[in-house]
């Protein structure tokens, strides 16, 4: 029989079983097998560092020893944990990370293939610009030269509002509260990043309605669910590894899943129940489920009374949303609703799940909201098992969004007015006057004849950068119209209206992308000149922190030098800052190696900063400790049980109050009064005020356990410490640091500072230390007053096809916000749905992200998913005529037009189509490939469904609504 | 003794294809061949389940059977390995694979078949281990280093079990008990018979 | 002897020459074949390998569009709906389903009837028991022949006088055809039965690991060769029927020839025949079928998966009520893999048949019978055999060349 070659030396005798050779090796890969059973936290047992040994010195004992280096996926919000194996430079292998807490060794196809970035076949390799049609290669020197000039130029002409800054959630926190700072010096605010046509409606509806904008949980914490409800998402594609946890708790707590969705998803597959309803009804939908809820008294009453505030107002609303009505609106049958209602009873606490089906629509803050209410009115919040669990997409679009890099916002939602502006020149030392004169004043413009400072005007949202450009100059309330536009980090076709962007792109005077790849913005348009396109470095090319999903830090190590000629993007702002002439003033406290900032430094400037949503003390030295230890936090808490990082929560989750020194551990769940606020616990924060018609908006009689404050309490000032007579707790330092943000000893003045511009976080500690929530202890809003629909209410899509409903749930009046005029009604009003008949909505693949330009020219990737598709429903394909695999034609109700595979399937309903957004390079038939430069251009190309996308925007915070709009389909 | 075998919990995966990158990674699989592919079954409709699948180093390999060079061997674990060195590219240990593992690359004109690749149960060939030689022809010899297979390591979902078949049943098992149903072990008659090794 | 040697000059080189010139051509026509799987929205890497099918395939896309199931929107149980046996059974009896990537084959779980196309063709199978029974049975049937009846001499004895029988071109068709067939059956026979009689060969001439290496070796060659000598093999075949297929239909001298037993087992005995004899006539029309057959399905193992010919054949087939023979109809839904299958299947069961009759054909032709390998060799034989074995056709010659003492020169 053929057995192994040897050479006696490195052969081994091949009848010892290897499997008892795995029992005596470091690592007992059996515990593997009894981990990847019901037993998930048994994973912890494994140092996941075994073997490694071997491979070096056997793999290729002549060259250098293989180092396994730390860092963390860069596709989801999950976290990930990637193991490079490292030898002479070269990332030679991927290990699983068995300690993450977050993976447990596992990763989905994408993360199992980010070593490709270092192969990096199809990177943009060194920088290029569009010279007469020709790509054409120049240097970093020359580039930034040229680009800055022009931009100057633009800034003379124009003022800076003229040049829009688009980031990147691909940033590390670094980059990201960097690039923030480098707009902010630059004198604009038109800078925004993908959250904005991700979970911007999230993030506004959830901190309206408690507080923080983002996920209040974890994915670990969904192992003490009783039960799962998920609506408008579908992680078993875009966040593949929060299934093991789903799937965890469905199995052993035996908790139902509830899937809502318009379409059977790869997640709807594994669901208990299963509920198809219309796209763009959430509202409605949820309300039908609170109907059964509240007729049956199921609801919380105690919950509701001390840490609910307008649920009266919701009763009112919901009472008109009978089984009847709701079914005529969503389509679902009332008795499954009923049955979803008492499942969702009979399983408390029970974690609610969205993604961007329930935030991409001109409804997504009242949708976001709506799903908050059902949780309120449960009780579910504030529990461990409970929450609002929302799965943020990429690896950072949570820190990116903390950091700011949004247009209505500065770094750690301070705002943008005169005194967050003031707050970050203390914490920059920069000058505020400077500061200001970098902006530019419309004068008159303002409210009442004032003049209009544009530093305090929230800028373009990235949604509507087009109209940006295309829009009259005298609609728009800014100098002038956008003249340059620059993609950091951002694929156009991840945004709607494809056919406009292209000429958008085309008017533009200068259009730069800096990206790893070419991005389809290299391609989609018919400039010949005036694009730049700059090589970036991955994230795997540099180092620095990045926030996952559940507010966790984690702290990625540099696997690789940059590749090819790019460079890591705070270095390249720093290139920009040397071309503006603010290099010292913007990096005034951050140490430069060459011509990179210091990453550790910038964390640590931010530290200083962040007091709002408690990102001050997560120091580089923690967070690399938590990466070193991972092993000994536990699998469901988080929190470290012994170990340097002893009772922590991994990653420090934010808010993690106070300065470093003061070690608060971070919070795992937001809102859990179960626990005193120096472990984590928490109440819901007083934002809006103590009362509202009379009516008291703080807790009643309710706070977290060990609060000296046993009933509600407004945010801490120092004025109230003065009252309570704790403010002899301050140290003299504090004191002194206090009184310099009051500018003056004055009482009346030092009373005003509060617990987010204390620079020294004294009033924080103090707080603390009386187990007091630093932002006070208020009553959740299910009534958001400020928003244009206080009550959450159904609103049919701007383009709807159920006519017969516009009448009882119109839209919005147009409005004009954001800089721009934004259409609702004047849209609504005309009937599409005649030519129009088919509701065309947009998602994920598993193999693809965003764009896709990066996972397209992944070949491990790129060849599962070859070619662009539409899914239409069985039924709608034989009335159409068209044959599965057939090439179709689908055109948009604004005339967009791709042309892609038919696939004929179930998982659609009838009269809705689906179709995923990752492909570009191929516009309204035509193959750009060609248009790339040269190896440049990814593996696949395809359609772009967002060329077909239309119209429509949230009222509150410009989201994009890519999830229902109106198509027709035709052979092509 | 131990006795190597795969087994898919169609109620976990959830088609995340990462086994297959992970395959591809771990091995540098070219573009077009597959060591191992997610299939999915009634795609789209309540039931939808999908499959993970690769080499099932089975106890009696057909490919073993009728390999007319006998390029084909089986370790003391159980695992399924052949020698690109005899393989002569004829085709017929995939006419005979109940899994379809063997993958062939296009070599010389028309439809002849090159050396045949698959599924190594991420344990190299007959070359020396860890050689390079071993790794350009059959790609990463883990259990060698006392590791299993990469696309079981990183599955998503642990829904790909690999290792010794008394573990892997014995996890099965108690997974189909907190369900209180369980699927069948797909494929694991085929592949397996009864037979413990 | 230099008529001989000029007889060979023309056979062989020529039969050289044409397999050259075919697998030649051949490579470009394999290298249009790859070209043709490029897809309009892919360009994959370098190092890309095309085993794909012919058809590119779509993503997810199931070949079928699923019938209708249960309204979607139906709830599931809470235990889960799909643990039915029938899901399973249905992946056990080779159901495809869907898979992402371009290769179709891949949707497929688990094929069946591998297992039995491998009890078939593997160690022990019938295949290979009754091949080897039919080939063993006819090498014994001729040595008892050749004890019994020796060596069938030219009973007048040698003449002297040369008759041309066989033209250049002629024989040149007889060489390519036989010289291909040989090497064809050779390299057949090693992949059916070099794994139990070659390889312990080899091994007891070196070592165990040597023995199978340079059987591995010899294979590939064979693989190789056989792949490439299919043409010159089928070009043969094409034109020895159009040079001698008129000489071939049978006729009433056949049946008289054959009531003799063609005087094969007695002395003094020759029954009259044209060109070719009864028996001539039937090797003639074995080949020809056979060859065609052989052709047919080793072309389709060629080109993988391209082209499928047993669902139509069974189709056929049925139609002509092959379900009154076979007891039930046969299957006309194919999986690409059972294509290849049967094929391979049917290519070894042709091509054993028709090595047992060329070697019956060969023994005749050489060692069986005096003068007969002249035909074949120079083209010309010796009047008295002739006369013997080909009567009428002597006659006929020889009237056609109006008086007979002139036409052909005495030999040396």
């Amino acid at each position: 029989m053929l057995r192994k070659k040897t050479n006696g030396a490195a052969g081994r005798p091949r009848n010892e079983s290897i499997l008892s050779k795995v029992a005596q090796s470091a690592v007992d890969r059996r515990a593997f097998l009894r981990g990847s059973g019901l037993a998930i936290g048994g994973l912890g047992a494994l140092a996941a560092t075994g073997g490694t040994v071997t491979r070096a010195s056997a793999a290729t004992a002549a060259e250098g020893a293989v180092e396994v280096v730390k860092s963390v996926c860069t596709h989801c919000s999950v976290g990930c944990t990637v193991l490079a194996e490292v030898q002479n430079g070269v990332w030679v292998g991927q290990e699983p990370g068995w300690d993450s807490p977050f993976n447990l060794g596992a990763h989905c196809a994408k993360g199992a293939a980010v070593r490709e970035h270092a192969h990096g076949e199809r990177r943009l390799k060194y920088p290029v610009k569009l010279e007469g049609g020709e790509w054409k290669r120049i240097s970093w020197e020359q580039a930034i030269n040229e680009i800055g000039d022009q931009m100057l130029k633009i800034r003379d002409e124009s003022g800076p509002d003229s040049v829009y800054w688009l980031g990147s959630a691909k940033h590390s926190n670094e980059q990201a509260y960097l690039f923030r700072k480098f707009a902010a010096y630059w004198g604009t605010n038109n800078v925004d990043h993908q959250a904005r046509i991700c979970h911007s409606t999230t993030v506004a509806g959830v901190a309206n309605t408690w507080g923080y904008g983002a996920m209040t949980n974890s994915y670990n914490d969904i192992h003490n669910s009783r039960a799962i409800f998920l609506i408008g998402g579908n992680p078993a594609e875009a966040h593949p590894v929060s299934l093991l946890h789903l799937l965890k708790s469905k199995e052993e707590n035996n908790a139902p899943l509830i899937v809502c969705d318009p379409r059977f998803t790869r997640t709807a597959a594994h669901a208990d129940e299963y509920v198809r309803f219309r796209p763009g009804t959430d509202v409605a939908l949820i309300w039908g489920i609170l109907w059964h809820i509240f007729e049956n008294g199921w609801e919380d009453r105690e919950f509701i009374r001390t840490r609910v505030w307008g649920m009266d107002q919701i009763r009112a609303e919901v009472k008109k949303w009978t089984p009847e009505e709701t079914e005529r609106v969503t389509g679902v049958p009332g008795s499954q609703l009923e049955r979803v209602a008492r499942t969702l009873a009979n399983n408390r606490p029970g974690t609610v799940i969205w993604c961007m089906g329930g935030t991409q629509h001109s409804t997504g803050n009242a949708n976001v909201r709506a799903y908050c209410v059902l949780q309120l009115a449960l009780g579910n919040m504030g529990v461990s098992g409970g929450g609002t669990n929302i799965f943020r997409g990429h690896d950072n679009v949570q820190g990116a969004t903390d950091f700011g890099v949004v247009s209505d916002t500065l770094p750690g939602y301070y705002g943008v007015a005169a005194g967050s502006w003031a707050h970050w020149a203390r914490v920059w030392g920069e000058d505020l006057d400077w500061l200001k004169s970098r902006f530019s004043v419309m004068p008159g413009a303002g409210k009442d004849g004032k003049d209009r400072l544009m530093m305090q005007e929230k800028g373009i949202a990235v949604s509507r950068w087009i109209d940006g450009v295309l829009e009259a100059k005298e609609n728009i309330q800014q100098p002038d119209n956008l003249r340059a536009m620059v993609f950091w980090g951002h694929a156009p076709n991840s945004q709607t209206r494809g056919t406009e962007m292209k000429k958008a792109m085309e008017k533009l005077d200068l259009l730069v992308v800096i990206d790893p790849y070419p991005t389809v913005s290299a391609v989609m348009h018919d400039r010949t000149d005036g694009v730049y396109l700059l090589p970036a470095a991955t994230q795997y090319e540099t180092r620095g922190s990045v926030t996952a999903s559940n507010r966790s830090l984690q702290w990625r190590d540099r696997v690789i030098a940059p590749v090819f000629e790019s460079k890591p993007d705070h270095t390249i702002m720093k290139l920009f800052a040397d071309k503006f002439g603010f290099t010292d003033r913007m990096l005034r406290n951050i140490a430069l190696d060459g011509d990179e900032p210091n990453v550790e430094d910038i964390t640590r400037e931010y530290n200083r900063g962040m007091w709002t949503i408690g990102y001050t003390g997560q120091s580089p030295e923690r967070l690399k400790l938590h990466m070193a230890n991972q092993h000994t936090f536990d699998k469901t808490t988080l929190r470290a049980v012994g170990g340097p990082a002893d009772g922590e929560y991994y990653g420090l989750p934010w808010p993690c109050w106070g300065p470093p020194e003061m070690k608060h551990p971070g919070t795992a769940n937001l809102y859990d009064m179960s626990m005193p606020v120096s472990k984590g616990g928490l109440t819901f924060r007083a934002n809006f005020g103590v009362e509202r018609d009379g009516q008291n908006l703080l807790a009643e009689g309710v706070a977290s356990v060990g609060s000296e404050l046993t009933d509600g309490y407004p945010e801490f000032t120092m004025k109230m410490l003065m009252e309570l007579g704790w403010d002899k707790d301050l140290t003299p330092e504090e004191r002194a640091a206090i009184e310099k943000v009051a500018g003056g000893s004055d009482p009346e003045k030092v009373g005003k500072v509060n617990w987010k511009i204390d620079l020294s976080g004294g009033i924080q500690r103090v707080a603390i230390k009386h187990e007091a929530a630093p932002f006070g202890n208020a009553k959740a809003r299910a009534v958001v007053w400020n928003f244009p629909d206080p009550v959450p209410l159904h609103r049919e899509p701007l383009y709807t096809p159920r006519r017969d409903l516009v009448a009882d749930y119109p839209t919005h009046d147009d409005r004009v916000d954001w800089r721009l005029p934004t259409l609702y009604a004047s849209i609504q009003k005309n009937d599409f749905s005649k030519d129009y008949p088919i509701i065309l909505t947009s998602g994920r693949l598993v193999e693809y992200e965003g764009g896709g330009d990066e996972s397209r020219s992944n070949p491990w990737l790129a060849e599962l998913q070859q070619e662009m598709f539409v899914e239409i429903n069985p039924f709608d394909a034989n009335t159409l005529g068209i044959r599965n695999g057939e090439q179709v034609w689908v055109e948009g109700a604004e005339k967009g037009r791709v042309r892609v595979a038919a696939m004929v399937t179930e998982r659609v309903g009838r009269g809705v189509a689906f179709m995923p957004f990752h492909f570009g390079g191929h516009f309204q038939g035509e193959d750009r490939r060609s248009r790339y430069p040269e190896g440049a251009d990814p593996y696949v190309l395809g359609e772009a469904a967002n060329t077909a996308l239309t119209y429509g925007y949230d009222s509150v915070t410009q989201m994009q609504e890519t999830k229902v709009s109106l198509c027709k389909i035709m052979k092509a | 003794m131990a006795r190597m075998k795969f087994l898919c919990d169609a109620e976990r995966c959830i088609e995340c294809n990462a086994c297959v990158t992970a395959c591809k990674n771990e091995h540098e699989v070219p573009w077009g061949i597959n060591r191992r592919r997610v299939v999915t079954i009634s795609d789209g409709v309540p039931g939808e389940r999908s499959i993970s699948v690769a080499c099932m180093h089975c106890s009696d390999a057909p490919c073993m059977a009728v390999c007319p060079v006998d390029c084909f061997y089986q370790t003391n674990d159980g695992v399924v390995l052949h020698s690109k060195d005899l393989c002569i590219g004829c085709g017929y240990c995939f006419y005979a694979c109940p899994f379809g593992a063997p993958q062939y690359p296009q070599a010389g004109n028309f439809g002849s078949r090159g050396k045949m690749d698959k599924c190594t149960f991420c344990n190299g060939g007959p070359e020396e281990d860890h050689s390079a030689a071993e790794f350009q022809k059959y790609g990463r010899n883990r259990l060698a280093e006392g590791k299993l297979p990469l696309c079981a390591e990183m599955c998503s979902t642990k829904a790909l079990l690999a290792g010794d078949g008394d573990d892997v049943s014995a996890i099965y098992r108690e997974r189909v008990v907190a369900r209180g149903f369980g699927t069948g072990a797909w494929g694991w008659g085929t592949a397996y018979q009864r037979k413990g090794s | 002897m230099s008529v001989r040697r000029r007889g060979l000059a023309i056979g062989i080189p020529a039969f050289v020459l044409a397999a050259l010139m075919f697998s030649a051509s051949l490579i470009q026509f394999g290298l249009t074949i790859d070209h043709a799987l490029a897809q309009s929205s892919v360009r994959p890497p370098d190092n890309a390998v095309t085993n794909a099918p012919a058809e590119p395939g779509l993503p997810r896309v199931q070949d079928a569009v699923p019938s209708t199931g249960g309204a979607p929107s139906e709830p599931l149980s809470i235990l889960g709906p799909n643990s039915d046996a029938t899901l399973w059974g249905e992946i056990r009896q080779g159901e495809t389903f869907t898979v992402s990537i371009p290769d179709k084959k891949a949707a497929t779980l688990i094929q069946s009837y591998g297992i039995q196309w491998q009890l078939t063709r593997a160690k022990n199978g019938a295949l290979r028991s009754y091949g080897g029974m039919a080939l063993f049975a006819m090498l014994a049937l001729l040595f008892v022949f050749y004890l019994f009846r020796g060596r069938i001499r030219i009973e007048h004895g040698s003449s002297g006088r040369l008759i041309q029988r066989f033209s250049g071109i002629e024989r040149f068709a007889h060489w390519l055809l036989a010289g291909s067939f040989i090497i064809l059956a050779l390299s057949g026979l090693n992949l059916l039965y070099g794994r139990e009689l070659m390889i312990p060969v080899y091994a007891l001439l070196t070592s165990p690991e040597q023995g199978k290496a340079i059987f591995a070796a010899t294979a590939s060659a064979g693989k190789w060769l056989h792949n490439n000598l299919a043409w010159p093999f089928m070009l043969g075949l094409l034109m020895i029927f159009v040079l001698w297929v008129r000489h071939n239909l049978p006729t009433a001298t056949d049946l008289r020839w054959l009531a003799k037993g063609g005087g094969l087992f007695s002395t003094g005995v020759h029954p009259p025949s044209r060109k070719f004899n009864a028996g001539q006539k039937l090797i003639f029309w074995a080949v020809i079928v056979l060859g065609v057959s052989a052709s047919l399905s080793g072309v389709s193992l060629l080109f993988p998966y391209e082209l499928p010919l047993f669902a139509t054949t069974f189709e056929i087939l049925n139609g002509l009520g092959a379900a009154a023979v076979w007891g039930a109809p046969l299957p006309t839904e194919l999986t690409p893999l059972q294509e290849m299958q049967y094929a391979q299947i049917w290519h070894t069961i042709v091509a054993l048949a028709m090595i047992v009759i060329i070697l019956a054909h060969i023994y005749i032709g050489s060692l069986g019978m005096e003068g007969a390998f002249d035909a074949m060799g120079t083209g010309m034989v010796d009047r008295n055999w002739a006369l013997e074995h080909h009567s009428l056709w002597v006659e006929k010659v020889e009237s056609e060349a109006g008086s007979a003492g002139t036409a052909a020169t005495p030999a040396e």
